[in-house]
């Protein structure tokens, strides 16, 4: 892993310096006693492989999707492994095949997240009826002709998840933390790509962090469309055909938190994400947005 | 009747012991410091803090003062009750602040002062979450 030589070189410095000085007696002191020099360089024990936490609280995430439900946050569990070059985290897989002090590469693999949203789907049924000179009719389907009696159901139609690999590169300093991703569809079930940027920085100071994020991703046109459009098979009356083209979405959300032990903090966060213009003007899209909040208790064993 | 007449006096027992336990269960030294937590994020190797330490004893003793970085005490107390410091300084690692008898090393009450890291040097473990709800 990437080793931080400035932060070494100042702890070797700094301990050099201290090891000049006297030793701070406040025995007899009253009030503030000068302030006592650092004991000791920078000493944490090295990290450990396994990342394990849970969050507890209330939040929300809005479905675009018509006849959906939001999706309710009352849990957030974060499990992550980190080895020399494999890692896991939260159901990405990663293999680190670059890192330097410039950068990090990984070969990734994941689940796509816009498969999510059709999980939290309901039906409705529509009766229909043609209304013309104050006077209210029959419907008839354009497709046979024939009169439309009986209520049509309108609902999302199913999609299933795809494995999609590709590459992501980290960078990462004084100046914030900024990924560049590329991942295309390997389980032959969309046969898309996506590429994304995102860039953060956290401020620290004392116990509380406030960390925004910003990023954005283009979807292929055979991404958006196996997931956003309307194929032929499921148009209907109440659901018109719709292609869905590739385009770019945008997103920016905010990140904080309050630590109240080395384990325990409070956590409050929220994302906007913009969905890509196709993607928002396809029949299956109620709202052109995803908005999501969180605010809990986080434990990090 | 008389599981209800046996619950009764249980309960009677419990309510009379209770004020017993609770003064046992007070300890003899108490020491109370703020605050426990430095954060240290990018760049950051230190924290400079002011620490309030404060204590007090049921019994009237020498008290010393200790922390992690110094051979000697901070400060001693002779014949306290109570006894309050303010200290200034910069953390960079875990330490303890502990209370001992004038004579003898005996810790009669400690704290722990720890230090979080909320950066890394690994980059991986600052990948952006994908989930939107992930705050951990």
């Amino acid at each position: 892993m990437r080793i931080p030589v400035s932060k070494a070189l100042l702890a070797v410095a700094a301990a050099g310096l201290l090891a000049g000085l006297p030793a701070a007696r406040a025995e007899d002191a009253a009030g503030i006693p000068a302030a006592t020099p650092s004991p000791a360089p920078l000493n944490l024990p090295p990290e450990r492989s396994w990342r394990l936490g849970i969050a507890l609280g209330y939040g929300s995430r809005t479905n675009p999707l018509i006849q959906s439900q939001d999706i309710p946050v009352l849990v957030d569990v974060d499990i992550a492994w980190f080895g020399k070059r494999w890692f896991f985290d939260n159901g990405d897989l990663g293999f680190t095949a670059v890192d330097n002090r410039f950068f990090t590469a990984n070969l990734m693999a994941r689940v796509n997240s816009d498969r999510a949203f059709f999980s939290k789907t309901n039906t409705k049924y529509v009766s229909f009826a043609y209304a013309a000179g104050g006077l209210t009719t029959t419907a008839f389907s354009p497709a046979t002709g024939l009169p439309i009696t009986e209520p049509v159901p309108i609902k999302p139609p199913k999609r299933d998840y795809a494995v999609e690999a590709g590459i992501e590169m980290l960078f990462g300093g004084e100046w914030g933390n900024a990924t560049l991703h590329a991942f295309h569809d390997v389980s032959d079930t969309h046969d898309g790509y996506e590429v994304s940027a995102d860039y953060s920085y956290r401020w620290t100071t004392g116990r509380f962090s406030i960390s925004p994020t910003v990023s954005a991703s283009y979807k292929s046109k055979k991404l958006s469309d196996y997931y956003w459009g309307v194929h032929a098979d499921e148009a209907s009356l109440v659901l018109a055909p719709y292609t869905a083209d590739g385009g770019l979405g945008w997103e920016a959300g905010l990140r904080t938190s309050y630590y109240l032990t080395k384990n325990i903090r409070l956590a409050v966060s929220a994302n906007y994400e913009r969905l890509q213009w196709d993607i928002a003007q396809s029949p299956l899209v109620e709202r052109e947005y995803v908005l999501g909040y969180f605010a809990g208790l986080g434990w990090q064993f | 009747m008389a599981v209800l007449k046996t619950l009764t006096l249980s309960i009677a027992c419990l309510l009379a012991v209770l004020p017993a336990l609770s003064f046992a269960a007070e300890p003899p030294v108490s020491l109370v410091v703020k605050p426990l937590l430095c954060v240290l994020d990018k760049g950051a190797t230190s924290c400079m803090m002011t620490f309030d330490v404060r204590w007090k004893s049921l019994v009237a003793a020498e008290y010393c003062l200790n922390d992690g970085g110094q051979a000697t005490p901070l400060r001693c107390w002779p014949s306290a009750r109570s006894g309050d410091l303010q200290q200034q300084r910069q953390v960079s690692e875990e330490f303890r602040y502990w209370l001992t008898p004038a004579t003898g090393v005996e810790r009669l009450a400690e704290v722990k002062i720890s230090v979080l890291r909320v950066d890394s040097a690994d980059r991986r473990r600052e990948r952006r979450a994908r989930h939107v709800w992930d705050v951990l």
